[in-house]
């Protein structure tokens, strides 16, 4: 029922799993059996109160079970700790120089209990009245969740076909089993745990951004009834609109004796929105091919991610192309060498790491130390603030005023001591930068355009019911063009923070630009119910695995690949409304399964 | 090179012979798709499904030949080859499958359910891959491929003989009229006592053989291993080759043979200082971008493509 990962100690309900023989400390888990003989009990009452007549004592019972049950978690969860905390504490009173048990965890069947545990709360507002109408209603939750909780199944089956565990010989059939079943839990243990530790969170937002940018780009061509399978394509001629602006313009030599103040301001944000407009073209073009000619903008956009790859190619791989043997191109875009890449980015039109934002630098031995700035914080604050107390003002003002809020706070921050202190290493070595910021602020646009604006409002209308819309006064043509460009500045932007940013560690344009990111925001679409805090947060949450996946790769040897599974097996089942019954996907029905409570159905 | 040495027999033959190689993948794989986009259900994972043929191809030959290589570096066995492209036909019906499960049972969004089928193919292989062979990108090199005839494989003459058999297959047999009519009009097929589900699984898991056929073909009959993402696009294009040939088995013929010659061009041009490669390789791209928005203005899918049939 514990245990420790990979090569190491598993503790069962069936004894001591030593098998490497590393045992070198060993907490006191003695309390085990009793636990077991719990959860037992526990099921066995499960399925005894299921008999009961009346709804109402069958729901009473099954809360008190749920409750006992998270309690009882609680109390395992803290008994273990405390067990190793005291095991640790033994060997070091006894002389040991480090603590021997340093990798530890909860396993499998505590991770099991708990759930069950929350399972039977569950039951228990089920037998309630209005129990499944309560579920339908929250069924932009309910869905992605099922779906994502049966792709780790069967991300599970695919580690436990694929990756064997060498136990010595004699192990046992019982031991082996155990042991794979352990392997299972370590993997998605691996794959959650950057949400432990600080420098884990900050490279998953690293890897989130780009999410957020292709993620929001899917979701608006979804709510316009458009499916954007281009943001690859997008994202790769808005990198390349951003080189062009941010190396070959910024560098240009009449822009040499501009002050760095005011080169920066002008060509950082010139360089985002070249890249947003390099975006939107790319879109816009199936758009118009859409409304013009009715060709279908999923087939014209796979093609135009394919041409883009070859733009791409074409100006990053050589600087000298010969045409029908006669006449020679020669371009200024290649950096030389044997590597396909663009000139660096010049200075002003980077944009700086999230660590020099709030205030640190990296000094001469390498540190990076600093005063902690106000004026991140600050200027978050003030904007929150603003936009919560002024809910008298009109919206358009509302923002205006928020936003020079949140100016006037970060100058204010600017200007008061920061606090000093160093960071650690681990976490100044990752590359999140402003980027991020970006992002935030599409989240925000893709919140407040969808659904506060006039434009977003028709735009969902097309998207739903496009006669219906068209009907009301709504080009269909004007709107489909719209959409697929706002989707594809979207997908653009992402190339703001690989470039600008340095994403992919170097200021420049590189032939590993990783343009499947416009394929995994489909994903994040999907997952994220093409609401805006939903993709946030499913961006987040992919982040956080391929954070994970690394570790996977370096400590299992199995291939971050399997993330890449998980999102496909993930889109596979929203796609079959996570194989609910019909009343959570067809709105007609859910509308009625809403109703129940009333009697309808 | 100049200009005339377009002309010349060095360069036109193998242009011939490349032209039919792409060809063949494109031609199984549209006619595949026929089936399925005929019976009213849009399959976008033609992609994927070639890339898993090609995946199962050249990893069971490989393991089936394994023992026999061992003791005889060029062991030839004639049925290896033959059991790879079987296996490759039952895993690319296999995806078909899970895509007729998905779409119609499930009623999901068609080009969804492709797309998470294609996401699964760019994923998939490479656990396979660092499973057998402790790497993600490609896998052993077969000995065993499919042996040539008279120059060609033999499932290039089967692609070319498919053309006829699938328009009488479409055309004259009662089945390719319910098929017709489950596409065009289910209630109005169901009513006259045709079981659109079964008519429609049927023909998906027709589309996805025919397309791990496709792949088999690329993995261990144009080359003797599978590498990954293989397929490049060939599978979009063959979609776009159906829409093309207006849903018609000798329409999807000539649209085929096109994006064929041009990508056999692409090939043939690739080392000249004719034309830059990169812009070559972009060429099927245009081509079928230009297509789809002038030329098929007149073509008319089936009424019912992509419509889920609600009983």
């Amino acid at each position: 029922m514990r245990a420790f990962g990979g090569k190491g100690v598993l503790i069962t309900i069936w004894g001591t799993l030593d098998l490497y023989g590393r045992a070198k400390a060993m907490p006191d888990v003695s309390w085990l059996g009793y636990f077991t003989v719990f959860w037992v009990l526990l099921a066995v009452l499960a399925v005894v109160f299921a008999f009961l007549p009346e709804a109402r004592t069958r729901a009473r019972f099954y809360y008190i079970l749920g409750l006992v049950g998270l309690a009882v978690f609680a109390l395992e969860a803290y008994l273990f700790y405390h067990a190793v905390w005291a095991a640790n504490n033994a060997a070091l009173a006894a002389g040991a120089r480090r603590p021997p048990l340093k990798r530890y965890s909860l396993s499998l069947g505590a991770y099991v209990s708990f759930l069950y545990s929350l399972f039977l709360l569950m039951i228990g507002r089920m037998q309630l009245p209005g129990g499944r109408a309560l579920l339908v209603r929250w069924r932009g939750v309910v869905v992605p969740a099922v779906s994502m909780l049966l792709a780790m199944v069967a991300g599970a089956v695919v580690v436990w076909v694929l990756k064997d565990v060498k136990l010595p010989e004699g192990a046992g059939l019982l031991n082996y089993y155990t042991a794979k079943l352990d392997l299972v839990t370590y993997t998605f243990q691996l794959l959650f745990g950057p949400l432990l530790t600080a420098s884990g969170w900050f490279q998953s937002l690293l890897i989130a951004t780009p999410l957020i940018f292709t993620g929001l780009a899917v979701a608006f061509g979804f709510q316009a009834g458009l499916f954007n399978i281009g943001a690859p394509g997008q994202l790769t001629i808005g990198a390349i609109m951003t080189m062009l602006v941010g190396v070959h313009l910024a560098n240009a030599h009449w822009f040499a004796g501009l002050p760095d103040g005011v080169a920066r301001a002008i060509f950082l944000p010139l360089s985002i929105i070249a890249a947003a407009a390099g975006g939107a073209l790319w879109g816009a073009i199936p758009g118009w091919l859409k409304a013009r000619y009715g060709a279908h903008e999923v087939i014209n956009t796979i093609m135009m991610n394919y041409i883009a790859a070859s733009i791409f190619l074409f100006m990053i791989a050589s600087n000298e192309y010969t045409f029908f043997g006669r006449w020679t191109l020669h371009m200024p875009f290649k950096y030389p060498g044997y590597e396909g890449r663009s000139y660096e980015v010049a200075e002003s039109a980077r944009i700086p790491l999230m660590v020099n934002l709030f205030g640190f630098h990296q000094d001469a031995s390498g540190a990076w130390t600093g005063a902690m700035s106000w004026s991140m914080p600050l200027a978050l604050v003030a904007l929150v603030v603003t936009y919560v107390l002024l809910r008298r003002l009109e919206l358009g003002k509302r923002l205006l005023v928020a936003l020079g809020a949140a100016i006037a706070g970060y100058l204010v921050g600017g200007f008061l001591p920061g606090i000093p202190m160093q960071l650690s290493p681990k976490l100044a070595s990752v590359r999140l930068n402003g980027a991020f910021i970006i992002a935030a602020f599409a989240v925000a646009f893709y919140n407040y355009y969808m659904w506060r604006t006039r434009d977003g409002y028709e735009l969902r209308a097309v998207g739903l019911a496009p006669k219906a819309a068209e009907y009301g006064g709504v080009s269909i043509a004007k709107k489909t063009i719209l959409a697929m460009a706002i989707s594809g500045a979207l997908a653009g932007l992402a190339a703001t923070h690989y470039v600008l940013g340095g994403g992919i560690d170097e200021y420049r344009l590189k032939q590993s630009l990783p343009t499947n990111v416009g394929f995994d925001g489909i994903a994040v679409a999907l997952l994220g119910q093409n609401t805006p805090i939903g993709v946030f947060l499913s961006a987040l949450l992919f982040g956080v695995l391929l954070t994970g996946g690394l570790q996977l790769d370096l400590q299992l040897g199995i291939s971050r690949e399997l993330v890449m599974m998980l999102q496909a097996l993930i889109v596979l089942f929203i796609a079959a409304g996570g194989f609910l019954p019909r009343y959570f996907t067809d709105p007609i029905l859910a509308a009625q399964a809403e109703e129940g409570a009333k009697g309808v159905i | 090179m100049g200009i005339d040495s377009f002309l010349s027999a060095a360069f036109l033959i193998p242009l011939f012979q490349t032209t039919l190689r792409s060809t063949t993948i494109l031609l199984l794989t549209a006619l595949g798709g026929m089936f399925s986009e005929r019976s009213g259900v849009v399959n976008i994972a033609l992609e994927g499904m070639i890339i898993f043929g090609a995946l199962t191809a050249a990893v069971s030959a490989q393991l089936l030949e394994a023992p026999y290589v061992a003791q005889n570096p060029g062991a030839h066995v004639w049925w290896i080859p033959w059991v790879a492209v079987l296996l490759a036909m039952i895993v690319g019906g296999f995806i078909g499958w899970i895509h007729a499960v998905v779409s119609i049972k499930y009623k999901a969004d068609q080009i969804i359910s492709g797309t998470a089928i294609n996401l699964l193919a760019a994923g998939f292989p490479s656990l396979v891959l660092a499973y057998f062979y402790d790497n993600t990108t490609a896998s052993k090199e077969v000995v065993n491929r499919l042996p040539e005839w008279f120059g060609f494989s033999p499932l290039v003459y089967l692609a070319f003989a498919l053309v006829p058999i699938t328009w009488y297959v479409m055309f004259k047999t009662p089945w390719g009229l319910r098929l017709r009519s489950v596409g065009e009009h289910p209630e109005a097929a169901d009513t006259m006592g045709i079981n659109v589900f079964r008519t429609r699984y049927t023909a998906v898991i027709i589309s996805g053989i025919l397309a791990g056929l496709a792949g088999a073909f690329l993995s261990i009959g144009i080359l003797n291993q599978f590498v990954r993402n293989m397929s490049a696009g060939q599978g979009f294009i063959a979609l776009a080759a159906l829409i093309f040939g207006k849903w018609h088995p000798l329409g999807v013929l000539g649209s085929t043979l096109l994006f064929g010659f041009a990508k056999a061009l692409a090939i043939q041009l690739g080392g000249t200082d004719i034309m830059p490669p990169t812009v070559i390789e972009a060429f099927p791209f245009i081509i079928t971008m230009l297509v789809l928005a002038g030329f098929v203005g007149t073509s008319r899918p089936p009424a019912a493509i992509g419509k889920p049939y609600e009983k």
